[in-house]
């Protein structure tokens, strides 16, 4: 998953860089308004982190321009302003989650892991298809009650498709959402890991769409 | 700084002097053309009347001779006038149809020249007037009448009396003219009242304006003076707007240093942590856990002083008034987002659109806030909000009832809950000021809170807030 960081504190930054890359994102960055809406409008992003009080444009504005642009992808705003007043403010201003400063880490990861799953139409944190589960808050992947062991890329790529089921997700989009903008973006890394997924998982669970992608199949 | 608008309409002296101007010149001009109206109708008619009278006088010396033409003795029209050419006063008979007789018998006041006689239609007896020339480029009024003999086919004729307009015109002019000048001197005179009356009025409103600057300097905490009776409520107002700010600015820096004097022990606690830490490295985890918690106690010194300062600042501000409404739908927007997860259903009673608080929506939107966010972290299933207009002993009120499903709160823990950093549960995140907040603010407007059973089983909380 691919997440973009908009926070001009560069402390705190490096610190939420550091625990959304631990947890497994892929992690854009952005420490002013203006750099943060450009980089939201343009390029592709399963959750946005926003601060609030930013230099060069703040943060409601760039929320609001996000949303009259019509662009749905979600967005937690993380700000020392909490009070009541605030949320209220932010939420209608488009936000999906509004997370107070000081917070604890986890809780900033539970709540990303939830907006991801629950703009993707998906009501419960355990995913599953057909016999393949993977629960979102402890990282598990079970195959007929069974753990599956996984790398962390496996993880990564198998809880994207599993975030799409049944929708056909492009080579392209695969390398856009696992890994970030600076990352040498070669499509065979791709290949290798549906390849190393398809051997540990029962076979056609992973399809190949002839010049679309892949599609994780959908139980019958 | 807003520069004051050059526009003319924006100067209350121009206003009223401009209104008085227009009003006294209109009036002045009206008055002026009636009373010049009026005195040429009656010089007028006055001299219309004289010559009448000598018509009649003329009329009573006319005879006819046998041949039935009109004759008049010169010697029985005594007026030295009417034989002195040129004099003004002029008589003629004319046959009434017939050109050829015009100027059949003439006074010798006409000498050479003949009245000419508009057209008209003839009327037995009744005296017409007439506006001719004259000689000598004279303008007359004419006065005539028509006789007939009493035989059958007898000619009528017109007989006529002319007066020279001239003097009665120079009459007139000059009573135009004094008229215009006692007018115009009379508009000079309203005028300079009109200033002297707006200058006097306006005064206070100068007075003020000095008054106003020593405050804006400083000088001054307040508009002190006595003031017309109009402009005294505006400033007993603004006096109070002015000893309520000083109240906030005093409060606001109460808290501050409040805040400051409560974060310092976190602070030093932390500090010195830090420093046995830097000693012996092996206490860095002592020191992680310190840290957390001091942190955790920092925090909530500052939402709590946070809180206070807002609320103090929004206290006593003459008709704050907030729509209850609004402010629950949008709190329950955002309960349902940042609680999704758990699915609670939030059900609001449908409540009036003029129902108002009486205070700030900063204050009831943490007030709300703080108890919806609580009952959604703890309810199962479903949480229900009501609000409803109560009349009580301290005034018109509202009444907001928040049930939830959870596992409520046993009696006699009721009262610990409300106190500040009281948390009864420790696994349900928050800073556990929550509830300590609701009280205070709804203590600051005079409110109430009511722990009790909800029907549903879990918590109900009632809220009594002032209704505006």
């Amino acid at each position: 998953m691919r997440v973009l960081l908009v926070e001009d504190d560069p402390t705190l930054r490096a610190q939420l860089r550091a625990g959304l890359q631990e947890a497994g994102y892929a992690v854009d960055e952005a420490d002013n308004g203006r750099d943060g809406h450009h980089l939201g409008a343009t390029e592709s992003f399963d959750a946005v982190i926003l601060d609030l009080g930013l230099p060069v444009l703040d943060g409601i504005s760039v929320l609001k321009r996000w949303r009259e642009a019509g662009q749905t992808l979600p967005v937690l705003i993380l700000t020392a302003r909490d009070s009541w007043h605030e949320k209220v403010a932010g939420i209608d201003a488009g936000a999906d989650d509004y997370l107070a400063k000081p917070f604890h880490m986890e809780e900033l990861l539970a709540r990303l892991r939830a907006l991801i799953r629950r703009a993707q139409g998906l009501a419960s944190p355990l995913l599953q298809c057909g016999a393949l589960a993977l629960d979102t808050r402890s990282g598990r992947v079970t195959l007929n009650g069974q753990p599956v062991n996984l790398t962390s890329h496996e993880y990564r790529l198998l809880s994207y498709l599993m975030h799409r089921p049944g929708s056909v997700v492009s080579r392209t989009e695969l390398t856009e959402h696992l890994y970030a903008q600076d990352f040498d973006r070669d499509s065979n890394t791709i290949e290798v890991f549906i390849g190393r997924l398809r051997r540990k998982l029962p076979p056609e669970t992973i399809e190949t769409v002839r010049g679309l992608g892949y599609r994780l199949a959908a139980p019958l | 700084m807003p520069v004051a608008d050059p526009h003319w309409t924006r100067s209350l002296r121009f206003r009223l002097l401009a209104a008085t101007l227009i009003a006294v010149a209109v009036a002045l001009v009206l008055v002026g053309l009636l009373m010049a109206g009026l005195f040429r109708d009656h010089v007028m008619r006055q001299f219309s009347q004289g010559l009448t009278a000598q018509l009649d006088q003329v009329t009573a010396r006319l005879e006819f001779d046998a041949s039935g033409q009109p004759q008049i003795d010169p010697q029985a029209l005594t007026d030295p006038r009417w034989s002195r050419p040129y004099s003004g006063l002029y008589w003629q008979v004319d046959g009434a149809n017939n050109e050829q007789q015009r100027g059949a018998l003439r006074s010798r006041s006409l000498w050479d020249a003949t009245l000419i006689l508009p057209g008209d239609m003839l009327a037995d007896g009744v005296v017409h007037v007439h506006e001719v020339d004259g000689p000598d480029g004279a303008h007359l009024l004419l006065v005539e009448r028509t006789i007939t003999r009493d035989e059958l086919q007898a000619t009528p004729w017109r007989l006529i009396v002319a007066g020279d307009l001239r003097e009665t015109v120079s009459a007139v002019a000059r009573f135009n003219g004094i008229l215009a000048a006692s007018l115009a001197a009379l508009l000079v005179l309203l005028c300079a009242a009109a200033l002297a009356q707006v200058a006097i009025g306006l005064a206070p409103l100068r007075a003020l304006q000095r008054r106003l600057t020593l405050v804006r300097a400083g000088t001054a905490q307040r508009l002190d003076g006595s003031f017309p009776q109009e402009v005294q409520p505006l400033i007993d107002d603004f006096n109070a707007v002015l000893d309520r700010n000083a109240e906030v600015v005093a409060r606001a820096r109460t808290q501050a240093g409040n805040l400051a004097h409560a974060i310092k022990t976190p602070l030093a606690a932390m500090s010195q942590a830090a420093a046995v830490a830097l000693q012996r490295p092996q206490a860095s985890a002592d020191l992680a856990t310190l840290v957390e918690e001091q942190v955790g106690v920092a925090r909530r010194h500052v939402d709590w002083h946070l809180t206070r300062a807002r609320a103090a600042a929004a206290q006593g501000l003459p008709g704050a008034r907030v729509a209850l409404q609004p402010v629950m739908s949008g709190l329950l927007r955002v309960m349902e987002r940042v609680h999704a997860d758990r699915r609670i259903d939030l059900q609001c009673a449908p409540m009036a659109a003029e129902l108002a608080f009486a205070g700030e929506v900063q204050d009831l939107q943490e007030i709300l806030g703080n108890l919806l966010d609580n009952a959604c972290k703890w309810a199962r299933h479903e949480i229900h909000v009501s609000a409803a207009p109560i009349e009580s002993a301290g005034g018109a009120r509202l009444r907001i009832v928040i049930d939830d499903d959870g596992p409520g709160i046993e009696p006699d823990r009721r009262d610990t809950v409300m106190a500040r950093g009281a948390r009864l549960d420790e696994s349900v995140p928050g800073s556990g000021l929550g509830l300590a907040i609701v009280n205070e603010l709804v203590g600051l407007y005079g409110g109430s809170v009511r722990l009790a059973a909800a029907p549903t089983g879990g918590l109900q909380v009632e809220v009594e807030l002032p209704r505006g």
